[in-house]
């Protein structure tokens, strides 16, 4: 026990002092401990607390020399790859965007739509790897946003504080409504899924024996897996169900009518329409007909029609819709 | 008050009866809490104004540090009996009887910080513990009657050990029902491997409760013959126990991680399987269990490096040098697979959540990543040292000196690799020198993740090497296998086919994967080939090894079957990394799962035929048992002391990657601690940890050496 305390612990303590120093090294080195974040005000102070906390924005992105991170493009001013702070560099980037769209968009307008469709404008040399900072596990609250934007703007930009909070552009205020949408949702709420599945799906789909025909039966949709339920909303052309797979039907006299064959027969053919109408054509009247596997029956723009927490709803809903087997 | 009881051969038996109801106590506070749901307001509290999670989180570091010795112990001891009365040998038994002796105190102080953890969590954090309660507590009811059965087997085990010593047969017709209820649980092993029992679970759950429960236990029934074989079967009901409680445990950690049905508003709507087989459950299991292992071998391995230099009598340093160096022997044997385990982890992490994973490469935990590769680095280099050291106790050694300084070069060269960040915090000054980019133009390469794969299995070959050279020390030539009859040639064989169809199956899935299956285009398929080619390569070097160890030329066949392994996964594996990581970076984990499988097949087989080349080989004379340096023992001190605050600094990472969640994107923190600790916190907890958990080590060897004094051994 002797040559424990006399030599073995002493031994460990400087092993110990030696890892604190390097703890602490390393801690002073990276700019010094962090604290739990407070509420914020929509202001460049509370971005930046944001910025550097909450929002882990810093685990891809740098101010700078602020940060040693280097997935998303640096904030600030740094080597020759970016010029320009944040601020200035989005009022280019909008410019840009402007003249791509055709749209007006502003700085403000740029910045926010980083944050609510960080896909929509990626900077070259890029991967679209950002995550959704308004969906779980980050999970901004819009006020939190707006507090980041107020900081990036900050960052050599012309701060216009009104644009950002109490009269955005009608571009920044429809991204404002995605994110309240996603931030009040926080995940799908499958009985209020089953209210937006009435209103948009019922029509044409079963489900449990009830509905239209015009799409697939839903019953047992769940044992498909939330993949493909998801991309069926968002992409409905890319995962088609097999027999329902859309036709473009040419007449003689050039009409096109776009929908499900739901009936073949000698000598007519029936055209269900996404609308529900049927186009019966008679088969010497026919043209072309000719399956389009880029189109879908379904409307393909759902997704913008459904808000985020109506599309989080939904498949929630749909995927409890089990299997007969499961059941 | 501990109470005794006397049985079999008089010996005592001590029942902590009061340290056990101090855990059930905790578990049934646990059962009898109300579920919450995840979306109710939190509440948290608050003892004498402590910071209440840095109170949690160092009860929770200090039951890990005690539960991991408790859980390793066993693995090892009981292998060490089997050892022994394999060949007779009663030096072994004795061995694992110490190993085993330094478990009874630390079994006790396990149970009571158990105790004291879940009273802390239940109290402190009510709201969270009473949502997860609510979803386990089928989990935590089995998680209790395992306890009885772990504590059980553990004091029958050890207080048992002279009791059930007796070699005399049972009656035939016992013997020949164990066999048959080994038989059954073999079938009933098979039939789970194949699917046929629960075929919808995941395929890492299904052969860790094959290797680790059912294969065990039918084994355990087929050398059941005797007293001292029932003894060895307690002993490995002790680990099913252990495991298994380990395992439960790591549910509750991995559904924080990666919580599964959980709708929207928080409310638990699956299973408690789902919950039990999260994503993350298994992999964590895997990683703890090697760790376990590892960290029990090493602060046994302290035990006896504190008892050598104490020893006064050469025979006592003869002594704990063996029992230090079988420790250490152990904990290099659950190292080399341990970075894979961790590898592995890691993906499944990436996989649970980007955002999860981008934290703990790229954000808070990135320095401390760099930490662990200063602490694992130190690992392999320490144990090397260890090695070479006993290489001064083996008569004939001296001829492999002269390789000592390449491995050593090797291992230094990996080990700056390893450590080399991707980049560094820089100045616009220093961007600017260095051309506009954050990244030096060549050692930019060097922080990348192939390179990283590329060292750490050159660190695991050096190792290897090292153990090789120590197994050759005193051994004059090989011997020939083909005199060796039939058992060695078909041991040779078996385990060499094996090993190489380990690598075949998975060259053949490279050679047939769809790109499409990695969301990549078909004209990738080049990328996953190759992988596939040279794995074919990799199998004809193993067979070619085979071949030649039959014909009496297994140096030869070993030389050339660690030099296609070298190159294929350190420098061909290491170079076509950088080229997938540019063209088809989903192809890197199939490049990291090539290293791997080419690396331990490798091992494997090389292992065999040495054991065979050296087997009766002619010796230049016995070991000299403690003639090692007391700096070879502070080697040993400082690998406890490293891969301690390994455990902990490796616990701080997995617990943090959640953020500020309790429960990963179901339940946050919203205390006024929801954030991420500095490194400087995190080495001020871990090594108040350290510090405590290595008093109370000394307080059990001490008490271990009280017991071994009246016991007079």
């Amino acid at each position: 026990m002797n040559v424990t305390v006399t030599r073995v612990f002493p031994f460990l303590l400087i092993v110990l002092g030696i890892f604190l120093w390097i703890g602490y090294s390393i801690t002073e080195l990276t700019g010094g401990g962090r604290k739990a974040s407070a509420a914020v005000d929509i202001s460049p102070e509370g971005g930046e607390a944001i910025y550097w906390g909450k929002g882990r924005c810093f685990t891809c992105h740098s101010v700078g020399g602020q940060g040693s991170a280097v997935r998303g493009p640096n904030h600030g001013q740094f080597g020759e790859k970016f010029p320009f702070p944040m601020g200035a560099r989005a009022e280019k980037r909008a410019k840009e965007r402007s003249e791509k769209l055709g749209s007006n968009f502003s700085a403000v307008d740029y910045i926010v739509e980083s944050l609510a469709s960080p896909g929509a404008y990626v900077v070259q040399g890029y991967k679209n790897e950002m995550a959704v900072v308004y969906a779980p596990p980050i999970s901004l609250s819009l006020k939190e946003i707006k507090a980041v934007v107020a900081y990036l703007m900050s960052l050599g930009g012309d701060l216009d504080m009104e644009a950002i909070d109490t009269a955005p552009s009608e571009m920044t205020n429809s991204f404002y409504s995605k994110i309240s949408a996603a931030a009040a949702a926080g995940g799908g709420d499958p009985t209020a899924g089953a209210v937006v599945y009435e209103d948009n799906c019922t029509e044409c789909h079963t489900l449990n024996g009830e509905g239209g025909e015009i799409g697939p039966d839903l019953t047992g949709i769940s044992g498909k897996g939330l993949k493909f339920i998801s991309e069926s909303i968002l992409q409905p052309a890319k995962s088609l169900t097999k027999g329902f797979e859309t036709y473009v039907l040419i007449d003689k006299e050039g009409r096109q009518s776009i929908g499900l064959k739901t009936r073949d027969e000698a000598g007519e053919v029936d055209i269900t329409k996404a609308n529900g109408d049927v186009v019966t054509v008679a088969k010497a009247d026919t043209k072309s007909l000719k399956v389009d596997d880029t189109k879908s029956v379904m409307p393909d723009d759902l997704s913008e029609g459904l808000t985020v927490k109506d599309y989080q709803d939904i498949l929630s809903y749909l995927m409890l819709q089990k299997p007969k087997a499961e059941q | 008050m501990a109470r005794h009881r006397r049985i079999g051969n008089g010996k005592p038996i001590k029942v902590v009866r009061p340290v056990l109801w101090l855990a059930l106590a905790g578990i049934c506070l646990a059962l009898t809490a109300s579920p919450a749901f995840a979306l109710e307001e939190n509440v948290y509290r608050q003892f004498l104004g402590i910071d209440s999670r840095r109170l949690v989180w160092f009860l929770a570091q200090m039951h890990l540090f005690f539960g991991a010795f408790v859980l390793g112990v066993p693995l090892f001891a009981v292998i060490i009996e089997v050892v022994g009365w394999n060949n007779k040998d009663e030096k072994f038994d004795k061995l694992a009887y110490e190993f085993t002796s330094l478990l009874s105190v630390a079994y006790a102080t396990t149970a009571a910080l158990g105790g004291l953890l879940a009273f802390a969590l239940f109290t402190l954090y009510p709201t969270f513990m009473g949502y997860m309660a609510g979803i386990f507590k089928d989990i935590m009811f089995l998680y209790a009657l395992l306890f009885f059965g772990e504590t059980f087997a553990l004091y029958l085990y050890y207080y048992g050990w002279h009791w059930l010593k007796s070699d005399r047969p049972f009656a035939a017709n016992l013997q020949w029902a164990f066999k048959a209820l080994a038989l059954v649980i073999a079938a009933a092993g098979i039939a789970f491997a194949a699917g046929l029992i629960g075929p919808e679970m995941r395929i890492d759950t299904r052969w860790f409760i094959l290797l680790l429960y059912i294969a065990p236990l039918a084994v355990g029934f087929w050398i059941l013959r005797d007293l001292k074989s029932s003894h060895i079967f307690i002993g490995i009901l002790l680990n099913v126990f252990g495991t298994a409680i380990m395992q439960l445990a790591n549910s509750w950690a991995g559904f924080m991680m990666s919580p599964v049905g959980v709708d929207g508003e928080g409310a638990f709507v699956g299973t408690v399987w789902q919950a039990f087989e999260n994503v993350l459950a298994t992999p964590i299991a895997i990683h703890r269990m090697l760790g376990n292992l590892a960290f029990g071998g090493l602060v046994a391995g302290s035990y006896a490096a504190v008892k050598f230099i104490g020893a006064k009598t050469p025979e006592e340093k003869a002594h704990y040098d063996w029992m230090g160096y079988i420790s250490n022997f152990v904990a290099i044997a659950a190292l080399i697979p341990l970075p894979f385990a961790g590898y592995y982890l890691g993906r499944e992490v990436y996989s649970t959540s980007a955002v999860m994973g981008n934290n703990m490469m790229g954000g808070d935990f990135s320095w401390t990543f760099i930490i662990q590769a200063m602490l694992v680095g130190s690992l392999f280099i320490i144990s090397n040292y260890y090695l070479w050291s006993g290489m001064t106790r083996i008569p004939g050694a001296e001829r492999y000196y002269k390789f000592i300084k390449y491995i050593l070069l090797a291992l230094i060269i990996s080990f700056a690799i390893w450590l080399t960040p991707h980049n560094l915090p820089l100045s616009s000054q220093e961007v600017g020198e260095m051309g506009g980019s954050q990244y030096h133009p060549m050692l930019k390469f060097l922080g990348l993740m192939p390179a990283k794969n590329a060292v750490v299995n050159l660190i695991i070959l050096a190792t290897f090497f090292s153990f090789l050279l120590y197994r050759r020390g005193n051994v004059l030539e090989a011997v020939s296998i083909r005199d060796q009859g039939k058992g060695a040639k078909i041991t040779i064989l078996v385990v060499g086919l094996a090993a190489v169809a380990l690598v075949g199956q998975y060259a053949m899935t490279m050679l047939n994967m769809d790109p499409g299956e990695l969301d990549l285009p078909a004209d990738r398929a080049e990328y996953i080939r190759m992988i596939g080619y040279l794995l074919v390569f990799e199998c004809v070097a193993g067979l070619a090894a085979i071949a030649l160890a039959l014909m009496d030329r297994g140096k030869l066949g070993q030389a050339i079957y660690l030099a296609v392994t070298a190159f294929n996964v350190t420098i061909f594996l290491g170079v076509w990394g950088f080229v997938v990581m540019e063209k088809a970076s989903p192809v890197l984990r199939n490049v990291a799962v090539a290293q791997f499988l080419q690396l331990i097949s490798c091992l494997i087989v090389v292992s065999v035929i040495d054991i065979f080349l050296f087997k009766r080989a002619k010796s230049l004379g016995p070991l000299k048992w403690g003639r090692m340096s007391v700096r070879s023992q502070y080697a040993l001190l400082l690998l406890t002391f490293v891969i301690t605050m390994n455990m902990g600094l490796m616990g701080f990472i997995r617990s943090g990657l959640r953020g500020d969640w309790h429960i990963f994107g179901v339940m946050r923190d919203t205390s006024e601690w929801a954030h991420t600790p500095s490194n400087f916190v995190m080495t001020q907890q871990v090594g108040g940890a350290v510090l405590l958990f290595m008093i109370g080590c000394a307080f059990m060897f001490w008490l271990g050496g009280i017991a071994a004094g009246k016991k007079g051994d």
